[in-house]
């Protein structure tokens, strides 16, 4: 039965080759933006290198320094974490590193801008990085201050000219001498909290551990023994801050202290549309993109549902001899529909073939820094969710119609509509 | 006969609803990427104010170093600076650079009570040489210099645009105006100074002057200087050095105006470029739609329009009528759509000006009008081709 539908579905879209090609031109370019836009959020919030484990990760939101009528919004500084974050107990291992800086490296004459980010020996253990060469500093070298550097591949490769056995090289950055003791697979830009090009041990930074100052420009990730600890982690996390005095010494009007800890998702979302409340934000912005694509898929599927309204009618005379030999509405409406997601199937393959070549220009052109946007079994999921959704959207009209011609006007070929 | 075609459309406006909402659809999704469109272009053609192709920034953090003698350590670097033979000019400023992505936003208004006050304006701390960094054009007043020493009040040159917004139908030279609880008086105007990234919107801008006297660092912690043409990497790569050797344990950052001011456009244009690419996507599947629609539709009326070829209709009626039918069905749309596009102003969605949104009205009503208009010329032109024997005959 359902291969006979298939079987006429291919022939309907055999008949007229300009019908055709419109409906696939629009089934699979609509996809394709959605694959698209769908990847570029996947590869920054999903789970992907370094942050695998991120069912068990929380990451440290921008403070807020509230009074009557000012109110400042800020990093958080790394005594303030080391203070009041780091004796947690819920989580299994913390990790405090910088938000992302740059240094100066030259290879001759010629500048070499390095983002660089400043961590404690936690953050290789709580992150999962694909090393190269080498292996991270540990805790001894950071507790020392020893001028040791972990660098990414293509960094490695514009420095020294090769990204094979650097380890036990120098590097020199802002001046200062640095040894090579890893080499790690570079990381997207996207990832907000885990990017840089060459990692160094937070001891060798200029930040203060004794500075009683609260706003600076570091962040935590707190790493959960199971994926279940994480709401326990978050409690803690709150009462954590909720002890720490409020720093009227340097902010005479302050009434209020609030930092957050939440999944990637949620910091990064209160990040973006700069949420400094309890809320993060992540239901209203799904809610609004939820609608925004309701409203982009629309334009596709009238267009699609246009058309097939009118191939309906060519098909008159075959519905009418359906209909005169007993076939009903309900079986019409099933054929028409299997036909239309067989059809959008077609078109979503197509998409599928095109998102991953526009991810593979928009990888080659460097727009986001070693971004390697791919599809990936969610990306695909998501797309087959798509495609079913933009099927029944675009079939149920036409084929609503379909089943209302009366056997007797279609057999004599009527078209009024 | 426009009547006649406005009837015919009418009595069918069952059948014409799911096209007539197709372009109502692309009509508002025009007018929301136009308005955008129109907005940025407009922004980007607004020139600076300022000359920036020469320029560099040198961005200089003492980090925790100890606050004593930060100063002394930014004056014996800005007078190493000022002796190399590529160096035209150095100022120092604050961090809120030309396109350094920070930006300022304060509130000026008359005297301290801040009457007429006027919210966001951009505010510059600057030393005097900064006029010879930037090639700063002033319109009215003077810039500052040695006189402003002794001043009772902070001497500040301030945006046309805000001294006229200040002071109507009055010069705004030699007033006194307020900012953050400080009485400035106004020396002079300067055309704009857009220091926010080419495709914001411009905004009024105050500069202030940073004397010789003050001790205190952190207010104007960058410094901008004008390089000869030619300059390059081996310029800057012996300054680096030099500093370093001066400001020892200090962060330094160098980069070039133009290289930043590059970077900030890249990172403006590419969601619009990103929306520009999905729109042309919309409107392409839109024509096509229509295109095919009206194929199938002429293919249905054969009867009919061999019917009024037989009456005498001629080929040139026929087609007219054809693409006549679907202009109207198009401006049932686009009122439709007018109607939605009218609530954009009224309620502010884009936060751009009213003006844009009656450009891109305009835009999009012609760019829909043509548009529908190609879609419906070759199935015309099949309509006036159908022989009325032929036609009669199949029927």
């Amino acid at each position: 039965m359902l291969l006979s539908y298939l079987k006429i579905a291919w022939k309907v879209l055999q008949r007229r080759k300009f019908f055709t090609f419109i409906s696939l031109f629009g089934i699979s370019f609509t996809l394709m933006i959605l694959l698209v836009v769908y990847a570029m959020v996947d590869y920054t919030v999903g789970p992907q290198m370094p942050e695998k484990r991120l069912d068990r990760l929380l990451f440290t939101s921008e403070m807020v320094i509230q009074g009557h009528d000012t109110e400042n919004m800020s990093s958080p500084s790394y005594s303030f974490l080391e203070h009041y974050i780091r004796p947690m107990r819920t989580p299994e291992k913390i990790s405090i590193s910088t938000g992302q800086g740059s240094t100066v490296a030259y290879v001759g004459n010629q500048k070499l801008k390095l983002d660089q980010k400043y961590t404690d020996a936690e953050f290789w253990q709580v992150l999962d990085f694909d090393f190269v060469e080498g292996r991270p500093y540990n805790g001894a070298e950071v507790r020392a201050a020893a001028h040791v550097a972990v660098l990414n591949e293509s960094s490695a490769r514009n420095y020294f000219g090769t990204a094979r056995g650097i380890i036990g090289r120098t590097i020199v950055t802002d001046e200062i001498r640095y040894r090579v003791v890893g080499m790690v697979r570079d990381v997207p830009a996207t990832r907000r909290f885990t990017y840089a090009e060459v990692w160094m041990p937070i001891t060798t930074s200029t930040v203060n551990i004794h500075d009683p100052e609260y706003m600076g420009w570091c962040q935590a990730i707190l790493l959960a023994r199971t994926a279940a600890e994480v709401p326990a982690m978050q409690r803690e996390f709150a009462q954590a801050v909720a002890r720490a005095p409020l720093p009227t010494a340097t902010y005479k009007w302050c009434q209020e202290m609030r930092l957050y800890a939440g999944s990637l998702l949620a910091t990064t979302v209160r990040h973006e549309r700069r949420e400094d409340g309890p809320s993060d934000g992540v239901a209203r912005l799904g809610g609004l993109l939820a609608g925004l694509t309701l409203l982009f898929l629309l334009l596709p599927a009238l267009n699609l549902v246009n058309i097939n309204v009118s191939r309906i009618f060519d098909r008159s005379s075959e519905i009418g001899v359906r209909k005169a030999f007993g076939a009903t509405s309900g079986t019409l409406i099933g054929q028409f529909l299997v036909e239309n997601i067989f059809l959008t199937l077609l078109g979503g393959a197509l998409g599928l073939g095109l998102a991953a070549g526009a991810l593979h220009l928009l990888n080659g052109s460097g727009l986001i820094a070693y971004t390697q946007f791919g599809l990936n079994g969610r990306v695909f999921g998501v797309g087959l969710a798509g495609v079913f959704g933009f099927g029944l959207l675009s079939g149920v009209y036409p084929a609503y119609k379909m089943s209302k011609l009366s056997a007797v006007q279609a057999l004599k070929g009527a078209t009024n509509k | 006969m426009i009547r006649h075609l406005f009837t015919l459309i009418w009595n069918r406006r069952r059948a014409n609803f799911l096209l007539i909402a197709e372009i109502f659809l692309a009509f508002v999704v025009l007018f929301v990427v136009g308005s955008l469109l129109v907005y940025n272009q407009q922004n980007y053609r607004t020139p600076p104010g300022f000359a920036y192709e020469q320029v560099w920034c040198i961005s200089l953090d003492p980090g925790a170093l100890p606050r004593a003698g930060q100063l002394a350590t930014v004056r014996q670097v800005m007078s190493r600076l000022r002796a190399l033979p590529e160096v035209v000019a150095v100022g120092r400023t604050s961090s809120n650079t030309p396109f350094s992505g920070s930006t300022n936003g304060s509130t000026v208004g008359i005297g301290m009570e801040r009457k007429n006050s006027i919210e966001s304006v951009s505010g510059h701390l600057v030393e005097d040489d900064l006029r010879e960094v930037l090639q700063l054009p002033v319109v009215a007043g003077r810039w500052f210099d040695k006189r402003d020493d002794g001043a009772t009040l902070r001497p500040a040159v301030i945006s046309r645009d805000l001294g006229e917004r200040l002071f109507p139908r009055q010069s705004a030279l030699g007033q006194t105006i307020g900012r953050n609880g400080e009485e400035l008086r106004v020396v002079g105007l300067i055309e704009q100074f857009r220091a926010d990234d080419p495709l914001s919107e411009s905004r009024p801008a105050i500069l202030l002057r940073v004397s010789p006297q003050d001790t205190a660092w952190d207010e104007a912690s960058a410094m901008l200087l004008r390089v000869r043409p030619g300059a390059g990497a081996a310029l800057e790569r012996r300054m680096t050095t030099e500093i370093m050797a001066i400001a020892k344990g200090w962060n330094v950052g160098i980069t070039a105006l133009p290289e930043q001011r590059a970077a900030q456009l890249k990172r403006a244009l590419t969601p619009l470029v990103a929306l520009g690419l999905v729109c042309v996507f919309l409107i392409v599947n839109v024509a096509m739609g229509l295109f095919g629609v009206l194929w199938q539709t002429i293919n249905q009326r054969r009867a009919e329009i061999g019917l009024r070829r037989a009456m005498g209709a001629s080929a040139g009626a026929i087609s007219g009528q054809v693409v006549g039918e679907i202009l109207v069905v198009t401006t049932f749309g686009l009122a439709l759509g007018l109607l939605v596009a009218a609530q954009f102003p009224l309620l502010g969605v884009l936060n751009v000006r009213p003006a844009v949104y009656t450009q891109a009205m305009l835009l999009a009503t012609g760019l829909v009008y043509v548009l529908t208009t190609l879609c419906a010329l070759y199935p015309s032109r099949l309509a006036a081709a159908i022989h009325p024997a032929v036609a009669l005959r199949e029927e």
